[in-house]
């Protein structure tokens, strides 16, 4: 617990209400959405202006507390979790939207507005902010930001960074520093917006953002591919991006998904097919009519045992929300479960998932595969017990030979969750050892008293 | 053996909550029901929510938390809304876990003054219920003026069930007092079925003139109407707001006693007729009780559902009553209604059936008005702002009236369009009919 002279003088700084401290509040901020990390705080912040984030973490930075910053709290790899205790600084009540600049094609957020609530505010403005992480209806701004975060658009639009004009950030010491601007090109000096950028609230809280936007796209079409075999699908993709259309979004799912989803929101998949591949296309009428009519001949070609493109709004509606739902409904599968956010080069697709089906016949292991394919970003989720300890063990193991292979495929361990607690112990298999020192030295540089979410990205080793 | 009476006692402890530990464990901390959650779009806070709630829930079972004053608030802060189920990925029903973990909390600590007295003592007895409030009206029209419209600011008892709200005035005669036990159909008209009506005690004490309309209604459309002197409260701030299953028991038994017999029972509020049906899945204690539940529960029909899907009535029975003609109306879905039984589409047809109305469906309309009894007595602060969020979507509709089928909501809105000074009327989906 943290003295109540602390405790007081964060009342002082954010109000009576904003000052967490019961046991039952503080077991609220204890996790994230991982299966396996929980940890108390010892306290709970509220913040609702910059100013009093300033003030929260001057005040720590004095007395050495820890911060871990949090946002809505749905991080797939630990890092919101307290895992030092001290205070965690949960963003979630500064969320305005401060501009929506038509003309100018940006808007100006406060960082703990939810995305869902963002995109509902720009589409009546006929505005769009394409980076979509399935968890839209509850990550927040400033949680995408710090974790550089994706989502299926990512394969035509990019991800968080490319939409990042510009932060306020709050230093370790309390010092607001904006970096960036509201200009879509700025070449002064280093990019340190892109630092702040997939930090994962090590270097400096985020208080508000400034994202580049772009028009909403006024055509959509959603198609829905089967097929007998996960290899064959990804082939299908492959051959899809080569030829010179780049749809949307890019989607695929295994039997296990499928069926996951006629279990929980029956949107008319045959439950026996092996593969799906989830497409859409965006832009004018007749850009979206002819690279569907692409798309769909070149999966006829590539194998596709059904090719169905959907009617109507209501319809495709019901398939991206399917889509949304199953990776949420894969933790409810097993007791643990271990996902994953592997990526590789798009030529390495098929090679990369034939060695995952070995890797899960290997162990024994069930590890469904859902993923945003067309970025080469997949989602092996292992299921395991962590209670049990036998198959637990295994479930490591599995994870180790994911990573190994993905590495091996000139890919990376995690495209879009972080690395927080769950993949620290990879690190040092992949990036190279100056690298990290680099890291562990701009981090040394910003917050030399350690008090920005530590424990995270890299394992302590004593010279942090 | 201290093994085993520290097992007895932990078994005991949890009694409740463990018949709902599947859902307890299949949320998956995704947090989507922020989204949904309208206490916690106010509060921005993880205590408030599904998943929170869930959690400290969870930590509870492991030992890391326990019965205390904290948790006890923790739990009453939901509105019980169902929103967060409704739109969960993995469907779990925190709600039912949240109920059950009251009744736990309840077992543990009791249940707090004022509210003990009239949740145990005052709710279960119809008469002296009826008695205590009658006293208050009678103080109410000596020492108060006469607010506007039917409104009053009723003092003592009621005052402690508002904290100061706008409430209804007590009707002169309550609906018991004047309605016969059998209504018949007039001479001419062919008796189709039989019917229970379950006032409840708002329709009892407060509207008692559309209990009338509503008997009248079905008579003349050929049902026969039952009420039973012997009916009482349906429970819901009893079991399901202040979790004290022991009394819902009480009530529920009684209740049951007094439909013996009767094919079905037909209430005219949303929240009447799901807690009806939840005897079951809360209260089912034993074997014997868990069949008597459900076949009671199974009778139980939300007048809308009854005319649209039993009695099929079509659509030119639907006449306008005269103050409501040329009127535009919106319709406020009830939780307890659209997502607790999934009523949405009855009340529109019977609506949109009425000749000389106009329709206008309002955005959000099932978004929670933020009444649920017990929650808008411990927060009336914050149950007035997810109100408010009610009222201004009500009022971008420009309707004349808002119609809704459950008396809280029906307070609620009564409430909300007084404090912000807005004219717009709120209505009883029968009052509509002539
Ligand atoms: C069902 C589900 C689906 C998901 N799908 C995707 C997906 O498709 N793509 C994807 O990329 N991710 C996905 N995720 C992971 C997660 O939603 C993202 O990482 C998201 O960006 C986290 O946002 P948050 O607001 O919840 O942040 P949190 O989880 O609260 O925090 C994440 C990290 O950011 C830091 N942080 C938060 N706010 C700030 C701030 N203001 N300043 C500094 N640091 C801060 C925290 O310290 C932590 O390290 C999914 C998660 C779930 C549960
Ligand atoms: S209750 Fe449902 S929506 Fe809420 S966190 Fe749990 S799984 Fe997600
Ligand atoms: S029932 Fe309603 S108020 Fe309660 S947690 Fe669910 S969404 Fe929130």
């Amino acid at each position: 617990m943290l003295p109540s002279e602390t405790i007081t003088q964060l009342k002082r700084i954010i109000g009576k209400e904003g000052v967490l401290t019961t046991k039952e509040d503080l077991n609220a901020y204890s996790y994230d959405a991982t299966s396996v990390w929980t940890h108390m705080p010892e306290a709970v912040v509220l913040p609702t202006t910059t100013e009093q984030v300033a003030g929260v973490l001057k005040l720590a930075n004095e007395k050495m507390i820890p911060v871990t910053p949090r946002g809505g709290g749905t991080s797939l790899s630990g890092g919101p979790i307290p895992i030092k205790g001290g205070i965690v600084l949960c963003t979630t009540r500064m969320n305005k939207i401060l501009e929506i600049n038509k003309d100018n094609l940006s808007a100006t957020v406060e960082t703990g507005l939810v995305l869902q609530d963002f995109n509902n505010a720009l589409s009546k403005e006929g505005l769009f902010y394409p980076p979509d992480p399935q968890s839209f209806l509850s990550c927040t701004l400033g949680g995408m930001v710090a974790e550089n975060a994706g989502g299926p658009h990512c394969v035509k639009y990019g991800v968080t960074k490319q939409y990042v004009l510009g932060l306020k950030v709050v230093l370790a010491s309390g010092y607001v520093m904006k970096v960036g601007s509201k200009t879509v090109k700025n070449r002064t000096g280093y990019e340190l917006v892109s630092l702040f950028t997939g930090s994962e609230g090590t270097l400096g809280v985020i208080t508000e953002i400034t994202l580049r936007l772009l028009p909403l796209p006024p055509a959509r079409k959603t198609i829905v591919v089967i097929f007998d075999d996960m290899v064959v699908a990804a082939a299908a993709v492959t051959n899809i991006l080569s030829s010179g259309v780049i749809p949307a979004k890019l989607e695929i799912a295994d039997n296990f998904l499928i069926r996951r989803i006629e279990e929980i929101m029956p949107v008319g998949l045959p439950v026996e097919a092996k593969a799906l591949l989830l497409i859409q296309t965006d832009g004018s009428p007749a850009t979206v009519e002819a690279d569907s009519k692409q798309i769909s001949s070149i999966l006829k070609r590539s194998g596709a045992k059904e090719v169905r493109v959907a009617k109507d709004e209501a319809e495709a509606d019901g398939y991206w929300n399917s889509r949304k739902a199953a990776q949420a409904a894969i933790y409810s599968t097993a007791p643990s479960v271990m996902v994953e956010d592997v990526t590789v080069p798009r030529d390495k697709l098929v090679e990369f998932i034939q060695k995952i089906e070995e890797i899960s016949q290997k162990y024994g292991l069930v590890i469904p595969i859902l993923g945003h394919i067309g970025d080469g970003n997949l989602h092996p989720n292992i299921l395991t017990d962590i209670k049990d300890k036998e198959n637990f063990a295994k479930a490591k193991e599995a994870m180790a030979e994911i990573f190994d292979t993905a590495l091996t495929l000139g890919g990376v361990i995690s495209g879009e969750h972080g690395i927080g607690l769950d993949k620290k112990p990879f690190l040092k298999k992949a990036a190279d050892p100056l690298a990290i020192e680099i890291m562990k030295g701009i981090k040394r540089i910003l917050d030399p008293n350690n008090i920005l979410n530590p424990g995270k990205i890299w394992e302590e080793d004593g010279t942090t | 053996m201290v093994q085993h009476s520290v097992l007895a006692k932990a078994e005991v402890e949890f009694e409740e909550i463990r018949k709902f530990e599947a859902d307890l464990e299949l949320c998956t901390r995704c947090g989507f029901c922020t989204f949904w959650c309208p206490v916690y779009r106010e509060e921005r806070v993880e205590s408030a929510v599904a998943r929170g709630k869930n959690m400290m829930i969870r930590s509870l079972l492991a030992g890391n938390l326990g019965y205390s004053q904290e948790f006890a608030d923790r739990l009453s802060k939901c509105t019980l809304c169902m929103a967060c189920a409704a739109n969960c990925p993995v469907s779990v029903h925190i709600p039912d876990v949240i109920v059950a973990a009251r009744a736990d909390t309840v077992k543990a600590r009791g249940i707090g003054f004022p509210y003990s007295i009239i949740y145990h003592w005052l709710l279960p007895h119809r008469r002296l219920f009826g008695n205590v409030v009658r006293l208050v009206s009678f103080l109410q029209g000596i020492f108060l003026p006469k607010s506007e419209g039917t409104i009053r600011h009723l003092p003592l008892f009621l005052s402690a069930l508002g904290r100061g709200r706008n409430i209804p005035q007590i009707a002169p005669k309550f609906l018991r007092q004047i309605l016969p036990v059998v209504n018949r159909p007039p001479t001419g008209v062919a008796t189709k079925l039989r019917v229970g009506y379950f006032t409840g005690c708002m329709t009892d004490f407060v509207f008692s003139e559309l209990g009338k309309h509503v008997v009248n209604f079905l008579t003349r459309n050929g049902v026969e109407v039952v009420v039973p002197k012997e009916q009482g409260c349906c429970g819901a701030a009893v079991f399901l707001g202040a979790g004290d299953f022991e009394t819902g028991r009480r009530l529920a038994d009684s209740n049951l006693k007094a439909f013996e017999g009767i094919d079905y029972v037909i209430t005219d509020c949303a929240t009447c007729t799901s807690s009806l049906k939840d005897y079951v899945r809360f209260l089912a204690d034993t074997p014997e009780r868990k069949e008597a539940y459900a076949k009671f529960g199974n009778k139980v029909k939300d007048i809308s559902e009854f005319l649209v899907d039993i009695l099929k009535l079509p659509a030119s029975i639907y006449q306008v009553a005269p103050e409501v003609r040329g009127k535009k109306i919106t319709w406020h879905d009830p939780c307890h209604l659209s997502r607790h039984l999934e009523i949405k589409d009855q009340p529109r047809q019977i609506i949109k059936s009425i000749p000389g109305v106009e329709y206008i469906e309002m955005p959000d309309a099932d978004s929670c008005c933020g009444m649920a009894g017990t929650f808008s007595i411990y927060y009336y602060e914050l149950s007035k702002k997810i109100a408010d969020k009610k009222i201004k979507a009500i009022f971008s509709t420009g309707a004349d009236i808002v119609v809704s089928s459950c008396h809280g909501c029906e307070l609620q809105l009564i409430d909300g369009m007084l404090r912000n000074k807005m004219p717009v009327k709120v209505m009883h989906l029968m009052e509509l009919l002539r």
